[in-house]
């Protein structure tokens, strides 16, 4: 967690409970990331992810507009700049291609389970390959984990 | 194809005889004259007159076409009339009139009469009445196409609140995965802006309990068994929390967990009382720099859990009373909840647990069975 990074990732939040934004951000924080934005509502997370392309965009399914977080994955990882993580208590919600996304986060999350999934998504960006171990709450999109496989 | 008559036993006139006994019988019978154009019917017994209720007058001399109606099958009628042409036998059943005009089902044989010669002289009939079988046909044609479609309606009922429930599930699942997060969330905020010390310990240690609640929820939901998990799963990611928040240089902790499963209903206690031995264990036993390892087992035997956590730090009596009283009474709670039984002992250095839990019968039923109960 304490490893000095030249760029740090910068992270776009998209949930609509304010507690679990705030708490998120902070855990962030310590791990070291930059939070670009909190969006709580579908248009509000596209319009941040057009402002600010994030390197990553941790999005909830439920939103204030309702179940809009598939469509919000849909349209940020249409940037190719935008790696795309669900974090929901729903992943029941979740179509089959992930909407674009490269695996989801289960709610309730451990901190760990965070920073693991953040720390694999880096490596990943960075064109090393990542570590899964021990991460039970976290679950890569098929077509992510088998590439991972090659 | 003409089979011969065999002759009467006894000196009496077979054709008086079979008139008399056909005459009586309870079965409606009818001849008609083949020879003559028409086919007339020549002679009908009372069963017959019964039957049709027309009298004997009426029907002399008549074509049996009399007792056809709008109802009559006309092809059936055409297959008599062939079979007659060609004198053959022949079995119908059909619609007929009455001469009060209500109809019956008359089921009817057909043979035809031959002289010494072979030639077709008469054309002779049976009768029945079939209608009752054939209201009890449509009784049970129509029974049957209500039942199917019962048992139909039943079944989408049957499906519709299934899907009902299984919406509903996933929706309270949601709801309760949710409200946890946001519960942990909380604990942890507060705890972040507590100045460091005892209050904020609480909080984060609150927050811990928190989280391995919601590990168990979180299992319990995602194996499609909402009634049971595996105690292995739970213990594998909560031991790799457990060893990603301490300096693995210094402390060592060796988990050895049998797969098993426990039922919903022990599924949260177990957790915290595991929760709360191997963290007091970890936060309490290697005070300063000392270094030391915590072993976890847990085995089923005998229809129970048993399950030690060791460790070889300071020992209950040498730390400082208070930190581990919470943890330790929790602990105390959860066992007696479960009508388990628990020993605590030094070990000098060290402390040892030791924890029995009768498992319930709902994680006994169809779980694979240990070694160690095959061999008693």
């Amino acid at each position: 967690m304490g490893e000095p990074k030249p760029h740090p990732l910068r992270v776009l939040v998209v949930e609509d409970e304010a507690l679990i934004a705030l708490e998120l951000e902070c855990l962030l924080d310590d791990l070291g990331y930059v939070i670009v934005g909190i969006a709580g509502s579908s248009q509000e997370a596209i319009a941040l992810g057009r402002e600010t392309h994030p390197d990553v965009a941790l999005v909830d399914i439920h939103l204030v507009d309702g179940p809009t977080g598939v469509a919000v994955a849909e349209a940020l990882s249409a940037d190719p700049r935008t790696t795309v993580v669900f974090m929901t208590a729903n992943a029941k919600r979740i179509p089959e291609d992930f909407a674009g996304a490269v695996g989801v986060i289960a709610k309730p999350y451990s901190e760990r389970v965070v920073a693991g999934a953040l720390r694999y998504v880096a490596a990943c960006r960075a064109g090393h390959v990542g570590s899964l171990d021990g991460l039970d709450g976290f679950c890569l999109a098929a077509r992510h984990a088998e590439r991972m496989h090659h | 194809m003409i089979a011969r008559a065999r002759p009467l036993e006894g000196t009496i006139d077979p054709g008086v005889t079979f008139a008399a006994a056909f005459e009586g019988s309870p079965t409606p019978m009818v001849l008609v004259d083949a020879r003559r154009s028409d086919h007339p019917i020549v002679w009908a017994n009372v069963a017959f007159l019964t039957l049709t209720g027309y009298d004997w007058d009426d029907v002399a001399g008549r074509n049996c076409r009399l007792l056809q109606g709008p109802m009559t099958d006309p092809e059936t009628v055409a297959r008599i009339s062939a079979a007659i042409a060609a004198g053959a036998c022949f079995e119908a059943e059909l619609v007929n009139y009455r001469k009060d005009g209500s109809w019956f089902w008359n089921g009817l044989t057909l043979s035809p009469v031959r002289d010494a010669n072979g030639v077709v002289t008469h054309y002779y009939s049976a009768q029945a009445d079939m209608t009752g079988k054939h209201k009890l046909e449509a009784a049970m044609t129509h029974a049957n196409a209500d039942l199917g479609r019962r048992v139909a309606e039943q079944t989408a009922d049957l499906r519709a609140a299934l899907e009902q429930k299984t919406a509903l599930l996933h929706e309270v699942d949601h709801r309760v995965k949710n409200n946890l997060q946001v519960i942990s969330s909380l604990m942890l905020l507060k705890a972040r802006r507590t100045p460091e010390g005892e209050a904020r310990n609480a909080l984060n240690g609150m927050a811990d309990r928190i989280g391995a609640l919601s590990t168990v929820h979180r299992m319990l939901y995602s194996a499609g068994d909402v009634t049971r998990f595996d105690f292995r799963e739970f213990a594998d990611d909560f031991v790799g929390d457990l060893v990603a928040g301490i300096d693995g240089e210094r402390m060592a902790v060796n988990a050895s967990i049998d797969s098993m499963a426990v039922s919903a209903a022990m599924a949260a206690p177990l957790a915290l009382m595991l929760h709360e031995l191997a963290t007091n264990a970890v936060r309490h036993a290697f005070p300063g720099d000392r270094p030391g390892r915590v072993s976890i087992k847990a085995r089923r035997c005998d229809g129970a859990l048993r399950m030690v956590v060791e460790d070889d730090g300071i020992g209950l009596s040498a730390g400082p009373p208070n930190p581990s009283g919470f943890g330790r009474s929790l602990v105390e709670m959860v066992v007696r909840q479960l009508r388990g039984t628990l020993t605590w002992s030094e070990t000098a250095p060290g402390t040892r647990v030791e924890i029995s839990v009768p498992l319930d019968a709902v994680s006994l039923s169809d779980g694979p069975a240990d070694p160690a109960d095959k061999a008693s």
